[in-house]
């Protein structure tokens, strides 16, 4: 078989110019379904995408589609919804990913420790990561309910607050219960992660930080925090991608309200295409929430090159 | 990982205050994720007249299986509000899994070839490659699913299963790249010399030798990809309309909007939503975790 032949020559330290054409070959064929599949459905769908963006295009009237140039980013970057939007997708993300991340230690710090019941609680940690966000959503919609929800009857009789509410009707209340529901279910991969980081960290580093008299919080600071770093920016970049694609947890919890408490970026695109119809601005602002996204995932690959633990 | 038990903690306080403390902090973080799932599964079990009375009834006083034998046995039951989307579960159910199974499927097959090549041959643009495998993966799907709609449509594809099978592979793929590029990295090359020298052809090798080895790896990128297809909403509720292709969370969005339905009967069908990834996860915990931290996160 000339795959076999090219490959054995290629683990092999031989290096001839023909073998080196062969594995290349090789390599690229080996490549070409994954290729096909990413280019045809992701990175031509973009590009289409960045096309459509620079042209009215509504299907509630069809024919008035013509080329309009950056005119559409123009409307976007001066209406107040996108600036409200912004702002709301910045607290919302930076919301959830302290929280993830707070939580996720303090989880994973517990659970690297050994106790009575520890690995039911490693195993019951991977629950919400099982769970549709869907289904998230209408489960604390249920608890979150005005009238009858759970969250109400249990305040109420811990005596915590005197009658039900309506969470998710005041715009604070609503944003927090969105955060809170978002957390609950992006917790089991960051405690995951940073857990098997935790148990690479040998443990005589902490004996001898101990002999040298180092206090808990500076053997944290100085061994377990370090030894964490490359999980937490990988946990940081895998939130942070979720928490700002958030989409159906909020179609189904509050819907982008009340008002305009809870639209965020992905909302707001979602309104303009499918409520509108207006395709030219719906791909305009699909665009801009692609921007900020690939801005903030180069942030955090250069944070990670920089540092020379990341290696491609 | 016993010698790490200590942890970062000397023992200042006395062993036992200790693990009373883990304990009670151990139970606290199972009831922070239990208790919500809880209040659904309670639910799931109560008339609904039990489950909208004020105070909260917590444990069904009247349990009853009713709704989960609407969902089995649908017929008859349209009159009842919410009996059109009983109807669907079902459909919705295998649509789902059809759907999960053959993204995770399709993911290892391409994943493996490409992953193998960036893990072990080293060529030009292989930089690139990667580069263009993770960028494609920082696109929100927000913004893909206008022209996503207009190339289904063209090709006939529309209210197919297969549409969402080749649009969450694209999702999938670059993770599973990454993740068994990682976890090929993790074996030793000398396994595969050696059967290469044996005389094995280069997919006897991946078939015998690399791919047991590597089923942690493997394992664990078609769970996230079988979870990605399982749980998407988006793509679902644009490319597909009927009980040819609706998926499950489809279905459950469906009723979940809708006001006139039971919370009870929602509760359900939430509950049954769940049931196979949870299996999956509980099922493969160990070599999940095994092949995500050292396929993620190398050492």
């Amino acid at each position: 078989m000339r795959t076999s032949l090219s490959l054995s020559s290629a683990t092999s330290s031989a290096r001839g110019k023909r073998v080196g054409y062969d594995r290349r070959a090789f390599a690229w064929l080996l490549n070409t379904p994954a290729l096909i599949a990413i280019v045809l459905l992701s990175a031509f769908p973009i590009v289409w995408s960045a096309w459509l963006s620079l042209h009215r295009y509504n299907l509630q009237r069809p024919k008035a589609f013509r080329f309009v140039g950056l005119s559409n980013y123009g409307d976007i970057l001066q209406s107040p919804e996108f600036w409200s939007a912004l702002r709301i997708t910045v607290v919302y993300t930076a919301l959830v990913v302290v929280l993830v991340v707070v939580l996720g230690i303090l989880i994973a710090l517990l659970l690297n420790r050994e106790f009575p019941g520890r690995s039911l609680v490693r195993a019951l940690v991977l629950l919400p990561w099982a769970i549709p966000p869907v289904v998230n959503g209408l489960m604390w919609q249920w608890i979150y309910d005005a009238k009858v929800g759970a969250l109400n009857g249990l305040l109420v009789s811990l005596g915590l607050i005197d009658q039900y509410r309506g969470w998710l009707s005041t715009p604070t209340s609503a944003l927090l219960a969105l955060v809170f529901s978002e957390v609950w279910s992006l917790l089991p991969l960051a405690v995951i992660l940073l857990l098997a980081a935790l148990q690479r960290i040998p443990s005589d580093l902490y004996e001898a930080g101990r002999l040298d008299g180092a206090g808990r919080f500076q053997l944290f600071r100085y061994i377990t925090l370090p030894w964490l770093s490359q999980s937490l920016l990988v946990v940081l970049i895998l939130q942070t991608m979720s928490a700002l694609r958030a989409f159906d947890v909020i179609y189904v919890l509050t819907a982008g309200g009340p008002g305009t408490a809870t639209t965020t970026l992905t909302w707001q695109t979602y309104l303009t295409t499918f409520d509108n119809l207006d395709f030219g601005h719906g791909n305009a602002y699909a665009w801009l929430v692609s921007l900020i996204t690939l801005g903030l995932a180069l942030a955090y690959f250069r944070v990670l090159y920089g540092r020379g633990d990341f290696e491609a | 990982m016993s010698t790490l038990s200590n942890g970062p903690f000397p023992s200042a306080r006395s062993p036992s205050r200790r693990t009373t403390f883990l304990v009670i902090a151990g139970i606290a973080v199972a009831i922070y994720i239990l208790a919500p799932f809880c209040w659904l599964l309670l639910t799931s079990f109560m008339h609904e007249h039990d489950a909208l009375t004020v105070p909260t009834q917590w444990i069904p006083r009247h349990p009853t299986l009713e709704h989960y034998r609407m969902f089995f046995h649908p017929t008859g039951t349209s009159a009842i509000v919410g009996g059109r989307a009983a109807e669907e579960m079902l459909p919705g159910m295998v649509n789902s899994l059809i759907a999960a199974l053959g993204t995770a499927a399709v993911n290892l097959v391409l994943g493996t070839l490409a992953g193998y090549s960036l893990a072990r041959l080293k060529f030009r643009g292989q930089g690139a490659l990667l580069g263009l495998y993770l960028g494609s993966r920082m696109v929100p799907g927000i913004a893909l699913i206008v022209p996503l709609y207009l190339v289904m449509k063209d090709l006939g594809m529309l209210d197919h299963l297969s549409a969402l099978i080749v649009t969450y592979v694209t999702f999938t793929l670059p993770f599973t790249i990454w993740l068994l590029k990682n976890y090929f990295q993790t074996i030793p090359r000398s396994l595969e010399e050696a059967a290469l020298m044996d005389g094995c052809s280069w997919v006897q090798m991946l078939v015998k030798v690399l791919l047991p080895v590597a089923m942690p790896g493997l394992v664990s990128s078609a769970m996230f990809a079988f979870m990605t297809a399982w749980n998407d909403y988006l793509f679902a509720v644009i490319l597909t309309s009927t009980t040819a292709s609706k998926t499950l969370p489809v279905v459950v969005a469906g009723f979940a909007t809708d006001v006139t339905t039971q919370r009870t009967l929602m509760a359900t069908g939430g509950v049954l939503a769940i049931v196979p990834p949870l299996a999956l996860a509980f099922l493969f915990q160990r070599l999940i975790v095994q092949g995500l931290t050292s396929g993620a996160v190398k050492d």
